[in-house]
């Protein structure tokens, strides 16, 4: 979609609010994570654990909607139209996979595939919205926004230099991706929930415990186990994806053209 | 009287806020209860319970496992077998979490089966930058369903032609990559026509939009909603303060 020459141009102050906006939602996310591990509240197992979950709740939440906030507007509607349709790849090919591919749940997939699609920052608002939108039927994954943002821009930025156009480097990308995000996750897993979600993920942090670690020590240990397979298993699935898509379909993407994500289409070619 | 959606979902945000704040059993099982006698009442107890239930069985049954068995800063040892310690705390300490996590759940999980969504769609829309937002919200809870279906048409297609899903890792593999490709080729395909349609209709336009559907916002709401939000940013001090105080 071209630029529309009738209606005027964003100011270029409402660009660097944008900015603003953007780098304080990072911060908060940084901030908040660098308090709850070097402070390592000791209230977690013992006494009530809600002061550290509410730093946690909030400054997590409050991080991923200015994410949004900053991110969102500035989307070409082709990105923005995109983002539903993640959503429900989210959630249909999350469930599906969960019902034939036994030991994984793979719930990034249409996240990861707009980040590499659109772009860094279409993959954070999508990562962010996803958790948001999917809270109405789930709030449990409301407090994970700002892992699922981060897992958006990190897939886009590896698309932007190249991890997509090598078969075998997006299975190294996402492997990366999932240490990164599993590390930033984990406190929120373990100061709102006290544990995870499921059963086989509880019985290997229980595993942890039973030799004595913290709760948090655990729950970081089990999100490197299982998050990195995970990850690397969702890039290999949307590289499989983008690959089999027309060449129409793809290069109608200004970010595909741009920085020549997939192999095969250089920016000559477009026209 | 009919909630205007922003004041239900400022009552259940600020339940679940100060549920969390509170952290004490009494409440989180009190507000459990509000909440599933609330949905009763207007009727979505069907629905809700079960959605609920799929959230919380496995969440609370992982908490047990999790701390009932394995909790090393436990000191009352109520059995033991081999590694497993089951201790008193350990116990007490899944409890609380899952009761409160449970009353967190609850409020937000009868905010959306009761709130009605092209009402909350009209109000975000209604306020400049939420135009988006609301798009994004009203497109998803829309095209789940037919996603839903067109997944099962693929699949119908699919084995016509003589899919079969057999045992094993690489025949699933397959059989799942014969499956969504289809699907997501046709869903961006389908986002590419919309967006044409939209940009023609002035979406990515600044200025104000004119809603067709208007939502009466009562001065007494707007009050109760303030009132709400301060309620929350009050007990979310309050136990930042005794936290500080007590440590």
């Amino acid at each position: 979609m071209s630029p529309s020459l009738t209606m005027p141009a964003p100011a270029p102050a409402a660009a660097r609010k944008r900015r603003l906006l953007e780098i304080l939602g990072a911060v908060a996310i940084a901030a908040t994570y660098i308090y709850l591990v070097l402070n390592q509240p000791a209230d977690i197992t013992g006494g009530p654990g809600s002061a550290s979950a509410l730093i946690a709740l909030s400054g997590f939440l409050a991080g991923a909607i200015l994410l949004i906030v900053a991110v969102l507007p500035a989307l070409p509607a082709s990105s923005v139209v995109l983002i539903p349709v993640a959503l429900v790849l989210n959630i249909v090919l999350g469930q599906f996979v969960g019902s034939t591919l036994v030991p994984f749940y793979l719930d990034a997939i249409g996240t990861v595939l707009i980040a590499v699609l659109a772009g860094p920052a279409a993959g954070a608002a999508t990562g962010a919205l996803s958790s948001i939108v999917w809270s109405f039927f789930n709030p449990t994954v409301l407090p994970f926004a700002a892992g699922a943002a981060l897992i958006g821009c990190l897939a886009g930025l590896a698309a932007r230099h190249g991890m997509f156009r090598r078969f075998y480097l997006a299975p190294v990308a996402g492997f990366v991706t999932g240490i990164i995000g599993g590390v930033v996750s984990a406190p929120v897993a373990a100061f709102v929930f006290g544990g995870t979600s499921g059963v086989a993920t509880g019985a290997i942090v229980s595993a942890f415990r039973s030799m004595g670690d913290t709760l948090l020590a655990a729950i970081t240990k089990q999100a490197l186990i299982s998050d990195p397979m995970d990850k690397a298993i969702v890039f290999t699935v949307v590289a499989v994806l983008a690959y089999a898509l027309p060449r129409r379909a793809r290069l109608q993407f200004p970010f595909v053209r741009r920085h020549r994500v997939l192999a095969g289409t250089t920016p000559g070619q477009d026209s | 009287m009919r909630l205007h959606p922003l004041t239900s979902l400022a009552a259940a945000g600020s339940t679940a806020v100060i549920t969390t704040a509170a952290a004490s059993l009494p409440l989180s099982l009190a507000v459990m209860g509000a909440a599933v006698a609330l949905s009763a009442r207007s009727g979505t107890a069907r629905r809700l319970l079960p959605a609920a239930a799929a959230v919380l069985l496995p969440l609370g049954l992982s908490l047990l496992v999790m701390h009932g068995l394995f909790f090393p800063e436990g000191r009352t040892v109520l059995a033991q077998w081999g590694m497993a310690r089951v201790t008193a705390e350990g116990l007490a300490f899944a409890l609380e979490r899952a009761a409160q996590l449970g009353a967190v759940v609850l409020a937000l999980l009868v905010f959306s089966f009761s709130v009605s969504v092209p009402d909350l769609v009209a109000v975000l829309s209604s306020r400049g930058l939420h135009g988006r937002f609301a798009f994004v919200l009203a497109s998803t809870l829309t095209l789940l369903p037919a996603i839903t279906s067109r997944v099962e048409r693929i699949r119908q297609a699919q084995e016509s032609r003589g899919l079969v899903v057999r045992r094993g890792l690489l025949h699933r593999a397959a059989a799942f990559r014969l499956q969504a490709v289809p699907l997501v080729l046709s869903l961006i395909e389908d986002a590419g026509t919309r967006t044409a349609a939209l940009e023609a209709r002035g979406f990515s336009n600044p200025g104000p939009r004119t809603s067709y559907r208007a939502v009466p916002d009562p001065r007494g709401q707007r009050v109760l909603r303030a009132a709400l939000l301060a309620a929350a940013a009050a007990a979310v001090a309050a136990r930042l303060l005794l936290t500080q105080a007590g440590s």
